[in-house]
């Protein structure tokens, strides 16, 4: 028997595990075994069921082999080889072979539409400032009102200028 | 600085932890897989810039490569990193917080897995500071994202919104009662995944069990936050009833006794023997049987895992000398 995850070498390494009370059971090969965590230091550790993922995959469609097939344009990866590993190349694999992939991700999740945290929003976050840009902004706020003569504020602010600094120094 | 596990959480008697791991990719770089050695440096630098400009305090950064095996091995066995992750060499590096509750995967199966650890039951808590650190890189790198199926992982397993919330759960009463297929089951029917903490098989070791959610796509953080916490509640509900069901047994309450007059008094303890005992032991100290705290044991089943012992100890060379520093420092612990 092949080795169920590189499918390239003779499986000596047998698993059992269960997982919600269903036993699935994997035939590797020593590599694959290590790689995935199954040597002796790691005996009782998981097999991460993602890197698996190929199986998901691969009946998918039998793999056409024309040789011709379509590489994604930035890692040169092909829908055969994506299969194969389980493993998408980056992330313009899946902008190029998105129509391919996509009965799979729904095979896997049930659906195939996002929601929730999306990229745009968490960019548009407020940066997070740290102590020294926070206390640059302020010193020129305060040359500002002292500009303005406005040194009631330029106090203030003064104050929480030592405030920042002092905190600094005690972390 | 005191390590995460050693504070007290919500649900403590049950729930040991939480933990919410976020995966990211940087849009310009291929996946891990396809990515060689020098284009895993400079993705990690990069990350290692924008981290270290805003939030570096607490922060270190470790070369898995510097690393011992034992030292790797021991990082994966307090879960700060994945198994897989212990065996990584060059091109994947590791930044930690002082206390151990936030760590970086950079270079794993993704470009970075950002995760976050709270002791008891904190989904929200420990999503929060998730978030805002993804807030943070977010605006800083180009992710790799699509509107249609969200942040874009190596695996598509993890397609969406690419998190995974953990809740690590001490069900030894109802593993005892036969109930844990059962429970198994149905968890999985909701879209969750439950499975041993330290080691598979029908009994874990050391009753510890990780609920997580499965799905990623199409359901929104909160939402899989919610369904985890109501499942988790649930689970813990369950657990307490059992339990207070089994310390009724005088058969029972004895084998907790016992274990615990094991535990002070043993000489050479195993791993395997250790986390059995443990597990009964923190059983009765989580019904009030004895003046014990269950953080001590959380503390205990954290530092007593093998490779941990070795690392904190320079004459814990043999299998046998550790099962005797660990029985020595159990039995101390609980003396």
């Amino acid at each position: 028997m092949l080795c169920q995850n590189c499918g390239k070498n003779e499986a000596t390494t047998h698993i059992k595990q269960i997982i919600n009370g269903d036993m699935a059971e994997s035939h590797l090969c020593s590599e694959c075994a290590s790689h995935l965590g199954y040597s002796d230091m790691f005996s009782g550790f998981g097999l991460n069921l993602s890197e698996l993922f190929g199986g998901f995959l691969g009946d998918t469609k039998p793999s056409v082999s024309s040789g011709k097939s379509p590489r994604c344009p930035k890692c040169g990866s092909s829908f055969d080889e994506i299969v194969h590993s389980g493993k998408v190349g980056c992330a313009d694999c899946y902008r190029t072979f998105y129509d391919r992939l996509l009965p799979s991700i729904q095979r896997i999740h049930g659906k195939i539409k996002h929601s929730g945290k999306t990229a745009a929003v968490a960019s548009a976050q407020p940066k997070v400032e740290t102590t020294a840009e926070k206390i640059e902004k302020l010193k020129s706020a305060m040359n500002d009102a002292v500009a303005k003569q406005d040194f009631e504020n330029a106090a203030k602010i003064r104050d929480e200028i030592k405030a920042l600094e002092g905190g600094e120094g005690n972390e | 600085m005191n390590k995460w596990y050693i504070e007290k959480g919500d649900q403590g008697d049950v729930v040991l932890s939480t933990r919410i791991r976020l995966a990211r990719n940087i849009d310009d770089y291929p996946f891990p897989a396809k990515l060689d050695t020098a284009g895993k440096n400079s993705v990690n630098s990069l990350v290692r810039s924008v981290l270290f400009e805003n939030d570096a305090k607490d922060f270190s950064y470790i070369e898995m490569k510097n690393l011992s095996r034992l030292q790797a091995v021991s990082l994966a066995e307090r879960h700060l990193i994945s198994p897989e992750f212990a065996a990584k060499k060059d091109g994947s590096a590791l930044v930690l917080s002082a206390d151990e509750s936030v760590s970086i995967m950079l270079c794993e199966e993704d470009h970075i897995r950002l995760q976050v650890m709270k002791s008891g039951l904190a989904l929200e808590e420990a999503f929060d500071i998730a978030d805002k650190l993804d807030n943070m890189l977010s605006s800083k790198l180009n992710y790799a994202f699509d509107d249609r199926i969200g942040y874009l992982t190596q695996c598509p397993t993890n397609l969406g919104t690419a998190m995974r919330a953990s809740v690590m759960l001490h069900l030894p009463a109802l593993t005892r009662c036969g109930q844990m297929a059962r429970l198994a089951n149905t968890v999985s029917k909701l879209g969750l995944t439950i499975r041993g903490a330290f080691g598979e098989g029908s009994q874990p070791k050391g009753d510890i069990y990780q609920i997580s959610n499965q799905i990623t796509l199409g359901i929104t953080e909160e939402t899989a936050i919610a369904n985890l916490k109501s499942i988790v509640l649930q689970l813990v509900a369950q657990e307490r009833s059992a339990a207070a069901e089994i310390v009724k047994k005088p058969a029972d309450e004895d084998k907790i006794f016992r274990a615990l007059g094991i535990l002070r008094n043993a000489r050479l303890l195993s791993t395997d023997e250790f986390m059995e005992l443990a597990s009964l032991v923190r059983l009765g100290a989580a019904r009030g049987l004895f003046e014990i705290s269950v953080e001590k044991l959380n503390e205990l089943i954290v530092s007593m895992q093998p490779a941990t012992v070795s690392v904190a100890n320079e004459d814990a060379a043999t299998p046998s000398a550790r099962d005797a520093i660990r029985a020595k420092a159990v039995r101390e612990a609980l003396a």
